[in-house]
């Protein structure tokens, strides 16, 4: 039954998937093993009346400590949780929020949806893409960059809104995009 | 899922007045109305119903909104419009985003021919799209051993997500990303192994899930196709057999509430597949001099009559893939010809149950119809008989393939009907071709003592005829009996020489098949 699937390329399934999506083989270490794990699991465990609730913080602490979901973290949350590794990665890759696979330094989401869209959102999209000199979802050379589409960041009043890691910047047009780039390089999260 | 009551309700669908029990959804009203209502993600087998494909929206009168009629239960005294101007819009409208990046392939789809897609499309008369922008691409994958995944024709009704997940109880299967990028896949490095995995390729309503063994093989226009029963095991699963050309190219599981409902498992459908494998005996062979020698039919017989040891000691060996006529045929000739006893091999796998439908189940006997075997006084035998010089054999459906290539050598006469010329077979005296349960009519009985005809689906090689056939008429001649020429009149000789199938009658059979104990006949275990 084995069948040689080079998991090092892109997803076959989809030519047009981002890298970002694409399901990583490399194992991580396991996540509920030390007293750190046990304890965010307990806790996300008793969050909520069945045991499924807790998925979505599970994953979030996997990204949250490794920066990324690998297939073996998910496996083990699936078994944590009675689901099954399919179910876990249909609710991993329906939110873009979270990283497949390993993502640059600074993980650019840009907003096009509908108020960032007219305000040229995929223009500062493609403006990130340029001066980064990356593709949509993968890592630029250096480790530093990673830039991808999001959906409505909430700032709706402030588009185009850039999320970049843990960080908002507002009013992004095509043009300050190489600010906040040396921004970023400069000092990283005081803006 | 609706549950439905005894409580019956009128409603009107397109002006036609139906009574249906309570708890039924307007979908399967509309059915007994004869109005089939288009829809992708309801399948009458799966459980959940998610009303995502919005394909089968219905307009309800004095209701400003429509309605997925596959969820939408009946009440009294509705009024439901599917042909309503608004009703169709919508159908349409739901067809044309379906189609905006779907790559219209047919020339080369699978499933063109027999692709809901493809059809409701004509209907709605949408032969040009209005769309400008480029069509995005998603390519295709393997997402099992044997089924690929193209990934631009999926329309995401979710029947197989939910198949595997409902059904078969190992939800293996996921839907990944979401919007215009969604698609299914499994879960990274795992592969679908399911052994019911086949089915869902059978509730795409589109060519997204397709076997690879079928395909580009043939076009769905160019298959005849037969209702059989599944020879792989002894549940007995309906199914139909498509064939092109003489060569079974795909088994489909035929609708049987009782035995199969809409599934058949792998094992079935790769084993009937072999069967187009080996090469056949397609004419009487008769030993003379020492030499197998091709006769026609009426002299082989005529010299079987004459030549033909009675008394003496003898052993036979039956097939439980044989049909149940054939298998009471060769009983009346070892009657004739004194050899009692008599057995059938029989080969036991692992077995497997479709969680969701429990009476379908890959069972340990791999074999059709032990039961219809064992009705006839022919018992289960671990090996074959020891044949001593000058002996009786009678082989009959058993292919010898494992058999060593002296077998039967020293008998005094070694009577041979089979499909296949193995080299224990070639020791015969007399070497009759039969035809496989595919290029016939007749019944197995299954493992619950149910009768199910089979209906024939190809064209038998050269001269080779049903066993029945063959024996009634080697019986009958010299005897004054009438010959038999049909399977109906072979299964009633057959149904009054057993017992239990005594007055059943094969039009009664039919297509469902009946149990007429009503309990288990007694089958090895």
């Amino acid at each position: 039954m084995e069948r040689a699937r080079d998991v090092k390329k892109v997803h076959p399934a989809v030519v047009s998937a981002q890298a970002f999506q694409v399901a990583d083989h490399r194992p991580v270490e396991r996540l509920f093993e030390d007293a750190e794990g046990k304890d965010r699991r307990d806790k996300a465990l008793s969050r909520y009346p069945e045991k499924k609730g807790a998925l979505l913080p599970m994953l979030a602490y996997a990204q949250e400590r490794n920066g990324w979901i690998s297939a073996n973290n998910m496996e083990e949350i699936a078994l944590t949780l009675d689901l099954t590794p399919a179910y876990v990665r249909s609710v991993a890759t329906f939110y873009t929020m979270y990283a497949k696979r390993p993502v640059g330094k600074y993980w650019i989401q840009v907003c096009t949806c509908i108020s960032c869209h007219v305000n040229r959102g995929e223009e500062v999209f493609e403006a990130f893409l340029e001066h980064t000199g990356t593709r949509a979802g993968e890592v630029s050379d250096d480790g530093k960059w990673t830039v991808i589409e999001a959906e409505c960041l909430g700032a709706c009043g402030f588009a185009t809104a850039v999320q970049v890691n843990d960080q908002y910047f507002e009013n992004v047009t095509p043009e300050t995009v190489p600010e906040v780039l040396a921004q970023l390089e400069k000092g990283g999260s005081e803006e | 899922m609706n549950e439905t009551t005894s409580e019956a309700i009128n409603l009107t669908i397109d002006g036609v007045e139906v009574t249906v029990p309570k708890g039924t959804t307007v979908l399967q009203a509309a059915e007994r109305a004869g109005v089939v209502v288009p829809h992708y993600c309801y399948h009458p087998g799966i459980p959940s119903r998610p009303a995502q494909c919005r394909m089968c929206l219905v307009e309800i009168e004095g209701q400003p909104k429509l309605q997925p009629s596959c969820v939408l239960s009946a009440t009294d005294g509705m009024s439901i419009l599917t042909q309503s101007d608004t009703a169709k819009e919508a159908r349409r409208s739901v067809i044309e985003f379906l189609l905006l990046n779907h790559p219209i392939d047919c020339p080369i789809c699978d499933a063109a021919g027999q692709c809901m897609l493809q059809d409701y499309a004509f209907e709605t008369h949408q032969l040009e799209s209005r769309s400008h922008e480029a069509k995005l691409v998603l390519g295709r994958d393997r997402i099992a051993d044997d089924i690929l995944y193209f990934a631009d024709r999926c329309i995401l009704c979710t029947r197989c997500v939910r198949f595997m997940r409902d059904v078969a109880g190992d939800e293996a299967l996921l839907v990944a990303q979401r919007g215009h990028k969604a698609y299914i896949d499994t879960f990274p490095g795992k592969d679908l192994e399911n052994e019911f995995r086949g089915n869902i390729v059978d509730v795409c309503p589109v060519g997204a899930l397709v076997h690879e063994d079928f395909l580009f093989k043939p076009r769905s226009w160019d298959m005849d196709s037969a209702p059989s029963v599944c020879p792989g095991c002894s549940n007995g699963c309906n199914i139909d057999i498509a064939v092109k050309e003489n060569q079974i190219v795909r088994v489909k599981p035929r609708y049987n509430a009782d035995v199969n409902g809409f599934w058949m498992c792998d094992h079935g459908r790769k084993h009937l597949v072999m069967a187009n494998r080996g090469s056949r005996i397609d004419l009487p062979l008769i030993r003379r001099h020492g030499e197998l020698e091709a006769v026609h039919w009426g002299e082989a017989l005529e010299w079987l009559s004459t030549n033909l040891p009675e008394g003496g000691s003898g052993h036979a060996v039956v097939s439980a893939f044989d049909a149940t006529e054939s298998l009471a045929a060769v009983r009346a000739l070892l009657g004739r010809i004194g050899i009692e006893g008599g057995g059938y091999r029989l080969s036991r796998g692992h077995e497997a149950e479709l969680g969701g439908f429990p009476q379908l189940k890959l069972r340990a006997e791999r074999a059709p119809n032990a039961a219809g075997a064992e009705l006839f006084g022919f018992g289960e035998t671990d090996g074959l008989p020891e044949v001593s010089d000058g002996d009786t054999l009678v082989v009959v459906g058993d292919r010898l393939a494992d058999a060593p290539a002296d077998y039967g050598e020293g008998a005094g006469f070694f009577l041979y009907i089979g499909s296949h010329l193995s080299d224990a077979a070639r020791n015969a005296t007399a070497i009759l071709p039969a035809t496989t349960f595919a290029e016939m009519e007749g019944t197995f009985v299954n493992h619950e003592g149910r009768v199910q005809r089979f209906h024939q689906a190809l064209v038998p090689p050269g001269v080779a005829r049903p066993t029945w056939m063959i024996l009634r008429r080697l019986l009958g001649l010299g005897h004054g009996e009438v010959t038999m020429l049909e399977a109906r009149d072979a299964f009633a000789v057959a149904a009054s020489e057993s017992g239990r199938l005594a007055g059943l009658n094969w039009d009664e059979v039919g297509l469902k098949g009946v149990n007429p104990g009503g309990t288990a006949a007694p089958v090895a275990k």
